[in-house]
């Protein structure tokens, strides 16, 4: 046997010149570190002071008084000589870190899990309230009609209007009418040419007020009703249709009398003539969960995707393993020519960034411009047709992660002992026979738990997917979010940000769950296989 | 085999003692068919990458083996920020050199914190018993196992929220951005580098001790130098992660001067194969850059801190 196959103890780092990094680190030992702490504690104090009095400008005294106590704890740890803060002073800045932006966001889901936040259910129950009085609005029967003229005034705008039937003008502002001495605003063709004391908006400045903003000033005039911009030129008096009922709960239709309840999936709604919009953000139980088994719209997409997320997972993780070990097994040949070039050229595709290499695939797998296609002079779609679709996803990923189990698997086998090899081949053992019986299960050992994180890295591997192919294509028949190549993760952020059919973020939330349920139970296989977790803590 | 075994033995496995003598080639003949092929199969997409750069001609479909018209107008051009719109001549907003610094901006800056934070973590957790040590570590594992980018919506609204109150953390801030990432900064790369901390020799800390260095003195100047391949294992691992980072980066960059590269890129290639593809291989020839020198100065430790298991994206 040969000394280069023997594992050693002996630290890998700079053993025979003193490389300039360790220096540097070592002089944050002395009293530039004191300083640098000191430093670094007073900066944090006063950012605190400063936040805390933002903060406290604007009555958020929850968050000042989180602030303030984990200020005060930061100061006590880093600055009490006790033993028992030594271990704290190296915890504190990772785990507020953590607490922040993994902890408290990881909280939230669950918390989203259990509601129908979405697209249509964003507001709280008093916002949608007002949201529904004012969508309710309608111009009654010969009800006012005003000449119309739009003025900036400080932040807001103000509606300078004429009663068409009257001639009396006003101002109006989201808090009433205010009346206008005769003769101050002169208006002529149906229009209003000018008003004492007011800038009037034309041309796009007046469109755009009117596309937009001007849509939600409504001008009370008492019992409900208000006046509107209908056209850059006109405003009209609307009334209610809907009236609210705070002691009931209840919407009451004003035209048909019908009675909309609360029916406690944050709407009201009425048997017959359905639910009103917008609806509100509210907690409905485990219902997220229970539409993943019992709603088809909902269930058949989500099976397709999740038994599509273990093919894919699974297909790059063998593929790649396979293909790894074999140019290993054909390149571990000790002596042979040329061994290092090609190591150092079948590791290249993983030291390019990933998110490049995955848009230069989209390139080269383009059906209508591609190169492959181009070059063969082929027409296979790609990356458009459901299966060659996934095809081409496997392929990509199988691309970028064979020089991973490549190096994997030439560090395992050159780890077993040569003895045992070569007591093979004394009883008899064939090349092939060795392989098989000798070297695989030794290289098993190695490198499975390393094939499970593999797995669960793929399994999650949102980048693959959504820079070649988005997921899609789309299915037909499903809820036309979901595609042929979309993994669980990519299906999940398509629900809840980019499907452009709306925000689920509830549901997003309950498959979130899911993935994370069976993520854990992946890395625990992985952990009780090597039981190294018992042994490393 | 513990932790420290393999990241010290694989390096040493990889590296080959010399050749006692050459095998014929009558015996190795189908191993170099081997490689030669797996060679062209790795290096085919960059081959044409390489040829698009230099290549006049924008459309993916003229690509060819080798450039039919060699320039160097497509670096130019993207530099300069001067791309143009081929149908209707009207600039394109490709700011790529602005995407490539907030990229290295956010990518270094996330590392060397991650590298700083978990470094103090793992020491913590190697050294010391404290109550809750147990609990803290297999909490750590379990909040890693939620994957970050399923938190997306809810660090939305949280930078959204501070945003409205603080600017400078954010929508569109690097701080936040930052910030984001070194949230996941303790977890998996906290673990991986307690177990290099357990096999430094404690007997180290405690003659300092004697000595009468403080815990500051001993983690700064005697485990932390010592250390230094992991560091290293765990720099490389957070700038990659940083650098190829997508979701969370489109949340929260939302102006295409702010975006990182993935975002910007990708924005300025999906469905324009047809129009930008020499911008956009020159541009990934220049992108690789960074990574590429990384990977080529801290080779070997990134072989060690592969047979720990930690998986590139």
């Amino acid at each position: 046997m040969t000394s280069a196959t023997a594992p050693t103890t002996q630290l890998p780092g700079p053993a025979r010149r003193r490389a300039w990094l360790p220096v540097v680190i070592s002089a944050f030992s002395g009293t530039t570190g004191f300083a640098i702490k000191i430093a670094l504690l007073s900066i944090s104090n006063a950012l605190a002071i400063w936040a805390a009095y933002v903060l406290a400008t604007r009555h958020n005294w929850i968050v000042v008084a989180v602030l303030i106590g984990v200020t005060a704890l930061v100061d006590v740890v880093f600055l009490t000589p006790r033993k028992w803060a030594v271990p704290l002073k190296f915890l504190v800045p990772g785990t507020l870190l953590l607490i922040a932006f993994q902890v408290i966001p990881i909280l939230y889901t669950f918390n989203v899990a259990f509601t129908n936040y979405s697209t249509g259910h964003i507001l709280t129950k008093a916002q949608a309230i007002k949201g529904i009085e004012l969508t309710s609005l309608q111009q009654p029967n010969n009800g006012k009609t005003y000449t119309l003229g739009v003025a900036q005034s400080g932040s807001g705008y103000v509606l300078i209007l004429e009663d068409q039937a009257s001639g009396k003008s006003y101002v109006g502002t989201d808090k009433g009418l205010t009346p206008l001495p005769p003769g101050a605003v002169k208006a002529s063709g149906g229009q209003i040419v000018s008003a004492q004391g007011y800038k009037l908006l034309s041309g796009l400045a007046l469109f755009n007020a009117v596309d937009g903003p001007l849509q939600k000033l409504v001008v009370p005039v008492g019992h409900g009703a208000g006046i509107r911009a209908q056209s850059p030129t006109t405003a009209v008096e609307l009334e209610p249709t809907l009236r609210y009922d705070p002691k009931r709960d209840v919407f009451v239709s004003l035209v048909s009398g019908a009675v909309y309840h609360d029916d406690g999936k944050g709407q009201f709604s009425n048997p017959t003539a359905g639910p009103l919009l917008p609806g509100w953000k509210t907690y409905i139980g485990t219902k997220n969960f229970t539409a993943i088994i019992n709603d088809p719209t909902v269930k058949t997409p989500f099976i397709r995707v999740f038994i599509w997320t273990f093919v894919f997972a699974a297909g790059t993780v063998l593929f790649s393993f396979a293909i790894g070990l074999f140019l290993a097994v054909a390149l571990d040949k000790r002596g042979m020519r040329f061994q290092r070039v090609y190591r150092t050229i079948l590791i290249i595709p993983w030291a390019i960034p990933g998110f490049l290499s995955l848009l230069v695939w989209g390139g080269l797998l383009n059906s209508e411009f591609g190169v492959i296609n181009n070059v063969l002079h082929l027409s296979v779609p790609w990356l458009t047709d459901a299966n060659w679709a996934r095809f081409s996803c496997i392929l990509v990923s199988t691309w970028l992660t064979v020089p991973y189990f490549f190096v994997v698997s030439m560090g395992a086998l050159q780890a077993i002992p040569n003895e045992l090899v070569e007591a093979a081949r004394v009883d008899g053992g064939g090349p092939f026979q060795i392989f098989r019986r000798v070297t695989f299960p030794l290289l098993l050992v190695a490198v499975g738990p390393l094939l499970i994180a593999s797995f669960a890295f793929n399994f999650n591997n949102f980048n693959n997917i959504y820079l070649l192919t988005r997921g899609g294509p789309t299915f037909t028949g499903g809820n036309g979010v979901a595609g042929a190549t979309d993994i669980l993760i990519s299906y999940t952020y398509k629900l809840a940000i980019a499907s452009g059919l709306g925000n689920n973020f509830g549901l997003a939330a309950a498959i979130s769950i899911i993935i994370f349920v069976i993520t854990a139970v992946l890395a625990g296989i992985g952990f009780s296989r090597t039981a190294v977790l018992e042994e490393r803590i | 085999m513990s932790t420290v075994d393999a990241v010290a033995a694989a390096p040493v496995a990889v590296e080959q003692k010399a050749p006692r003598k050459r095998p014929k080639l009558a015996e190795t003949w189908w191993r170099h068919i081997v490689g030669i092929v797996a060679c062209l199969v790795a290096l085919f997409p960059v081959w044409f990458v390489v040829s698009a750069a230099f290549n006049r001609d924008q459309s993916v479909s003229g690509t060819t083996f080798l450039p039919t018209h060699w320039t160097l107008g497509n670096f130019g051009t993207l530099l300069h920020n001067n791309i143009k719109d081929p149908s209707t001549g009207s600039p394109v907003y490709a700011p790529f050199l602005r995407w490539f610094g907030n990229t290295l901006l956010v990518a270094t800056v996330a590392a060397l914190c991650t590298v700083f934070i978990s470094a103090l973590a793992a020491y913590a957790f190697s050294r010391y018993r404290f109550r809750g040590r147990r609990f803290g570590m297999l909490a750590l594992l379990l909040v890693q196992m939620f994957p970050t980018l399923l938190l997306v919506v809810a660090i939305y609204l949280i930078v959204y929220n501070v945003g409205s109150i603080f600017p400078t953390f954010g929508l569109n801030s690097y701080p936040a951005l930052i910030l984001v990432y070194l949230g996941g900064a303790m977890g998996v790369n906290t673990w991986l580098m307690k177990g290099f901390f357990d096999t430094i020799p404690k007997e180290l800390d405690e003659s300092a001790r004697v000595d009468g260095a403080t815990p500051a003195q001993i983690y700064w100047g005697v485990v932390l130098p010592l250390a230094l391949p992991i560091l290293a294992v765990i720099f490389l691992w957070s700038f990659i992660f940083a650098l190829n980072e997508f979701v969370i980066a489109s949340a929260i960059m939302q102006t295409p001067s702010h975006y990182t590269l993935p975002v910007g890129l990708n924005q300025f290639i999906s469905g324009n194969y047809g129009q930008y593809w020499g911008y956009f291989a020159a541009a990934c020839l220049i992108a690789a850059i960074p990574a590429a020198l990384l990977f080529a100065w801290l080779q070997r430790y990134i072989v060690s801190g592969l047979a720990q298991g930690a998986v590139k994206g």
